[in-house]
């Protein structure tokens, strides 16, 4: 009796481990990874029928050196942030062009420069957090995306 | 016992009512552009315009009401509460630009943000002010 128990507990361990007694997940919305980093974390999700899918973005801005007021200030510097901020929306939902040129002169590097753009139209995003501190204002903004908002 | 046209003024009162919502505000065509060069802005504009005709088709959508004083006009109101009001224009669409150039001796952003130019229904009250963006 206690082998047979001894063998039903070494057999349940393994199958444990793969996973054969966990709960059916396929039911569950998941995000799965379109590739992964160096680091093995999630890098571009994909957006599916049943999920929404919420990009979150910090966007940073600096007051003018020169303003009327520390109210001023602020205020521009979060103008400033917001653009960033939807700058970087656009980058990740759109996608950047980017565009890279280098001179070489007699086997020798002489310039280089890239330059990247992105143009889009914005529809729905959320500030969700101001901070202020040392003239630099961050912003964290968010879109949700899903199939309802894209289809109308 | 109420007589036979005993609703009538009833009637009438709700017709005011209605037309005074639907036609008592005037319609403002409104724009706005920001651009920020190496994340400072460096030039802002917002600009505001009467509209010559009603906006057709003018179904409206959400709205924000701002304080007005002494009967200021949208302008002046719009410059004080821009915001506020930027942030209720915004979540409708934003149009944005980037351009970025990196070289080793000048590396340089310049971002620009556009409230594409839309019709809004103002209703202008004693101490207040009510925008509705139409679509």
């Amino acid at each position: 009796m206690r082998i047979s128990a001894a063998l039903a507990l070494l057999l349940t361990v393994p199958a444990l481990h793969a996973g054969f007694f966990a709960p059916d997940s396929s039911s569950e919305p998941q995000v799965k990874c379109v590739y992964s980093g160096t680091d093995g974390h999630c890098v571009e999700p994909i957006l599916k029928s049943q999920n929404e899918l919420v990009i979150t973005v910090v966007g940073q801005g600096v007051a003018p050196s020169v303003t009327a007021s520390p109210a001023q200030a602020y205020a521009l510097a979060k103008r400033a942030a917001v653009a960033d901020g939807y700058r970087q929306i656009a980058e990740k939902v759109r996608g950047v062009h980017v565009e890279g040129q280098d001179s070489i002169k007699n086997m020798m590097l002489m310039q280089s420069s890239t330059r990247t753009s992105v143009e889009a139209l914005v529809k729905g995003a959320n500030v969700t957090n101001t901070t202020f501190k040392e003239g630099l204002c961050e912003v964290e903004m968010e879109i949700a995306l899903s199939y309802s908002r894209i289809l109308p | 016992m109420r007589s036979r046209n005993g609703n009538r003024p009833f009637l009438f009162t709700y017709l005011t009512v209605i037309s005074t919502l639907a036609f008592g505000a005037d319609h403002y065509y409104i724009g706005y552009r920001l651009t920020a060069k190496n994340t400072q802005p460096i030039n802002e504009t917002l600009s505001v315009s009467k509209a010559m005709q009603p906006c057709h088709p003018a179904k409206p959508s959400e709205s924000i009401t701002l304080k007005r004083f002494n009967n200021e006009k949208l302008q002046t109101l719009l410059n004080r509460e821009q915001t506020a009001f930027l942030e209720f224009a915004s979540s409708n669409e934003l149009r944005v630009k980037s351009n970025d150039n990196f070289s080793v001796t000048n590396p340089q952003t310049l971002n620009s943000l556009t409230l594409p130019t839309s019709c809004y229904a103002v209703e202008f009250n004693d101490e207040s002010v009510t925008i509705t963006a139409l679509k």
